[in-house]
C-alpha cells in the first residue's frame, strides 16, 4: 500500500496528539482527599482508554486534513477479446445531416450524433474487448486508452458528442489509431474502428506511411462510412472519378489496396452494424493479459468518518461527566 | 446556652465570600483530670484553697480559718487538737484551638470546611470567655501561621476578631505538618486541646502529633462532609487533591460508590481507635457543627 499526502505539513499537528496523554481530559472536581478513595483498576484503565482515544482522535483528524490518499497502481488483468480503437471523425462535416433513416426516422439528426450512437451500440455488445479511443478533425485528438471499463468508453463517446470542428484529416487520425497498438504484445485481433464521412484525401507519402504501419501492427480496418444524403456509394464507381469530388471512393479504393484485413459498411443500410458486429465475432481471440491503472483512492473521507466515531465517544462521555460536586 | 449576636457584616455580601454565623454559641466543657492551676477557675484542681470540693483535716494551727472548725473531727482527735476542715479549689485550665489550614480544608460540600473551622473557634474562644479559662488559638499549615497564632490570654471578644481574620484567609498550604511543632508552643501545663482538621494526613503523622501532645487533653474534632463520601450513582468524574495536586479519574457506579463509603467508614474508624488510645475518642462534625452536641460530648 503506497500512501501519499496532498498537504504534507499538516502532518506537523500529529504532536498535538500528545495532549491528551499529558493532561487531564475532564475538569477536575476538587476533592479534599483522593488518597482515601480506594484503587479502582476500572477507572484506571478508562482513563488511559478516554486519553488514547482522545490521542487517536486528533492524530486522526490531523491525518485527514493532511489529504492522504493511495497511490494509482497497475492492477494486471486478464482478459480475451479484440484490441478495438474506435476512431470517431469530427470535422465539420460530421455536424451535416445524416441521409439514414432507419434509426427511427431523425433524419435531422447530425452524421456526429448518430456515430456517437452507433458506436454506444456496438460497445455495448462487446463486452469482452479492450476498446480505446480517439477522434481526429484537423488534428488527431487522444481521449482514451485501451481499456475494458465500459462506462469510461461510454463516457468519452458522449463527450465526443459535441459540434465538430475543422477539416478531415483522416491519415493523422490513423496514425494516432495505430499508436495504441506500439509496445503491446500481440494478444488479439487488432481492430480500427474508424467512423467517418469520408471527405478527406490522403497524400501520397502518408498513404506509403499507413500501409507500412498498418502491415507492421496487423491492424484490421472496418470502416462505417456515413453517407450525406447526396455523397457517393463506396461499391459503385463513380462517373467522373475525382479525388476532389468523390474522395470517400478513392479512399475505400486506397484501402483495399493496402491489402489489410478491410471492410467497409454503409451506416444507412440497417444490417450493417449487425454485419460488422458479427465480423469481429469472428475473429480469432487470445487472451490477453494488462494492466488497468487503479483509481486514486482518498483515504481523508474514511479518517473523518473514524474521527467522527471517536468523537462520539468523547461526547458521550463529556456528556455523563459530572463537573461540580454540586448539583 | 448563651447566645451573642455578631456584628453586622458588611453590605456587600460579595466582597466577603463566606457565609457568617448568625451568632456565635457557647458550649460546656469539662474534664475529668485536676488543674495544677492556682489561679480560680471552673474546673476540678488539685489546689487547696476556697471551694466546696473537701480535700482533707488539717490542725488549726497549721490552717488558721476557725471557720472551717470540724467540731467532731476536734473531739475525735486523739491529741486534743482543733482540727480544721481544708477544702479544693475550682481552678482555670488553658484552652487551645489547634488549626489545620491545608489546602484540604477548603473543601466545600454541603459547607465550606474553613468556614466550619473558623465558626468552631470562634465558639471556642467565646466558650472559653465565658467559662473563665485563657485561650489560644494556633493555625498551621506547612509551618506554624504566624498570623493564626494567638497566644494564650484572658481574651474578651477575641472570637470575632478570629473569626474575622479566619474567613478572610482561603488555606492553600500542602499540608498540615505545623501541627507537629506546636506542642512546643502550648507549654508542659497541661491544657484542653481542640485539634480541629480534616485528618486527612497519614495515621503515622497523626500518631506522632498525639504524642507530641501527650501530656495535654487532646479533643480529636474531625471535619468531615457527607459530599466527599457520597457520591453520584453513576457517571465519571475526575477529582483533584488540592494538596498533593494528584488527580484521580473515577467511573463512578453503585459498586464504587459503596467501596469509597466503606473506605471512609474504615478511616473512621482508625482515626477512633488511634485517637481513644490517647485518651479521647475523636468528635465528628459530619456538615455542620452543632455546639450542643460537643457539650453532649464531653457529658459522655
Amino acid at each position: 500500500m503506497n500512501i501519499e499526502f496532498d498537504h504534507a505539513q499538516w502532518l506537523a499537528g500529529l504532536i498535538l496528539a500528545i495532549l491528551p496523554l499529558v493532561r487531564p481530559l475532564q475538569t477536575a472536581v476538587p476533592c479534599s482527599c483522593t488518597d482515601l478513595i480506594p484503587d479502582d483498576p476500572l477507572s484506571e484503565a478508562g482513563d488511559w482508554l478516554l486519553r488514547l482515544i482522545a490521542a487517536s482522535t486528533l492524530a486522526i483528524i490531523v491525518l485527514g486534513l493532511s489529504g492522504p490518499h493511495e497511490k494509482e497502481q497497475p492492477i494486471e488483468k486478464v482478459g480475451n477479446g479484440a484490441h478495438i480503437v474506435l476512431l470517431l471523425d469530427r470535422s465539420a462535416s460530421m455536424n451535416q445531416n445524416f441521409s439514414g433513416r432507419h434509426m427511427g426516422g431523425r433524419a435531422s439528426e447530425s452524421k456526429g450524433r448518430y456515430a456517437q450512437q452507433l458506436l454506444a451500440e456496438f460497445v455495448e455488445r462487446r463486452g469482452n474487448d479492450l476498446f480505446a479511443m480517439a477522434s481526429f478533425s484537423t488534428a488527431p485528438i487522444y481521449t482514451l486508452a485501451l481499456t475494458r471499463d465500459r462506462d469510461a468508453v461510454l463516457s468519452a463517446l458522449r463527450a465526443a458528442s459535441l459540434k465538430g470542428r475543422g477539416i478531415t484529416n483522416m491519415a493523422a487520425g490513423l496514425s494516432l489509431a495505430l499508436d495504441f497498438f506500439t509496445g503491446r504484445a500481440m494478444t488479439g485481433s487488432r481492430i480500427i474502428l474508424l467512423v467517418s464521412d469520408g471527405a478527406a484525401r490522403i497524400e501520397p507519402e502518408a498513404r506509403e506511411s499507413l500501409r507500412q504501419w498498418f502491415h507492421e501492427a496487423r491492424v484490421s480496418l472496418y470502416w462505417i462510412y456515413l453517407r450525406n444524403p447526396n455523397g457517393a456509394r463506396l461499391a459503385e464507381r463513380p462517373k467522373n472519378p475525382d479525388e476532389q469530388t468523390t474522395p470517400e471512393y478513392f479512399l475505400h479504393q486506397f484501402f483495399l489496396r493496402m491489402e489489410i484485413p478491410y471492410k467497409a459498411y454503409e451506416a444507412d443500410n440497417p444490417g450493417a452494424l449487425k454485419q460488422a458486429i458479427r465480423d469481429i465475432e469472428q475473429l480469432e481471440n487470445k487472451p490477453i493479459l494488462y494492466f488497468e491503472k487503479s483509481l486514486r483512492k482518498d483515504l481523508s473521507a474514511p479518517c473523518y468518518a473514524i474521527a467522527a466515531a471517536l468523537l462520539a465517544i468523547l461526547l458521550a462521555v463529556k456528556w455523563i461527566e459530572i463537573r461540580t460536586d454540586r448539583p | 446556652m448563651t447566645r451573642r449576636t455578631l456584628p453586622a457584616r458588611a453590605e456587600d455580601r460579595f466582597v466577603e465570600r463566606r457565609s457568617a454565623p448568625e451568632t456565635l454559641v457557647e458550649f460546656h466543657y469539662q474534664v475529668s483530670w485536676r488543674s495544677h492551676s492556682a489561679i480560680p477557675g471552673h474546673h476540678y484542681s488539685t489546689q487547696s484553697g476556697g471551694g466546696f470540693e473537701f480535700h482533707g483535716h488539717a490542725p488549726l494551727i497549721s490552717h488558721p480559718d476557725p471557720r472551717n472548725l470540724d467540731i467532731h473531727a476536734s473531739l475525735n482527735d486523739p491529741f486534743g487538737q482543733f482540727v480544721v476542715r481544708t477544702f479544693r479549689q475550682r481552678s482555670a485550665i488553658p484552652v487551645y484551638v489547634l488549626a489545620d489550614l491545608s489546602a484540604s480544608m477548603a473543601f466545600t460540600g454541603t459547607r465550606n470546611k474553613h468556614e466550619t473551622l473558623a465558626w468552631f473557634s470562634a465558639c471556642a474562644a467565646y466558650s472559653a470567655f465565658r467559662t473563665g479559662d485563657p485561650f489560644g488559638f494556633i493555625g498551621c499549615g506547612e509551618r506554624i501561621d504566624p498570623n493564626f497564632w494567638i497566644p494564650l490570654r484572658w481574651y474578651k471578644s477575641i472570637a470575632e476578631e478570629l473569626w474575622k481574620r479566619l474567613n478572610n484567609h482561603i488555606p492553600n498550604e500542602r499540608s498540615a505538618r505545623g501541627l507537629l511543632e506546636t506542642a512546643a508552643l502550648i507549654g508542659r501545663k497541661k491544657s484542653l486541646v481542640f485539634l480541629v482538621s480534616d485528618f486527612h494526613f497519614p495515621l503515622a503523622i497523626l500518631n506522632q502529633l498525639l504524642e507530641n501532645l501527650e501530656t495535654h487533653d487532646v479533643v480529636p474534632v474531625v471535619l468531615w462532609d457527607s459530599r466527599e463520601q457520597d457520591h453520584p450513582e453513576w457517571g465519571v468524574i475526575r477529582f483533584s487533591d488540592p494538596e498533593s495536586g494528584n488527580s484521580r479519574f473515577l467511573i463512578l457506579r453503585p459498586a464504587l460508590r459503596e467501596k469509597i463509603r466503606a473506605a471512609f467508614r474504615q478511616r473512621r474508624d482508625s482515626i477512633t481507635r488511634l485517637c481513644a488510645q490517647f485518651g479521647r475518642e475523636p468528635f465528628f462534625v459530619t456538615d455542620a457543627f452543632d455546639p450542643e452536641e460537643l457539650t453532649h460530648y464531653f457529658l459522655r
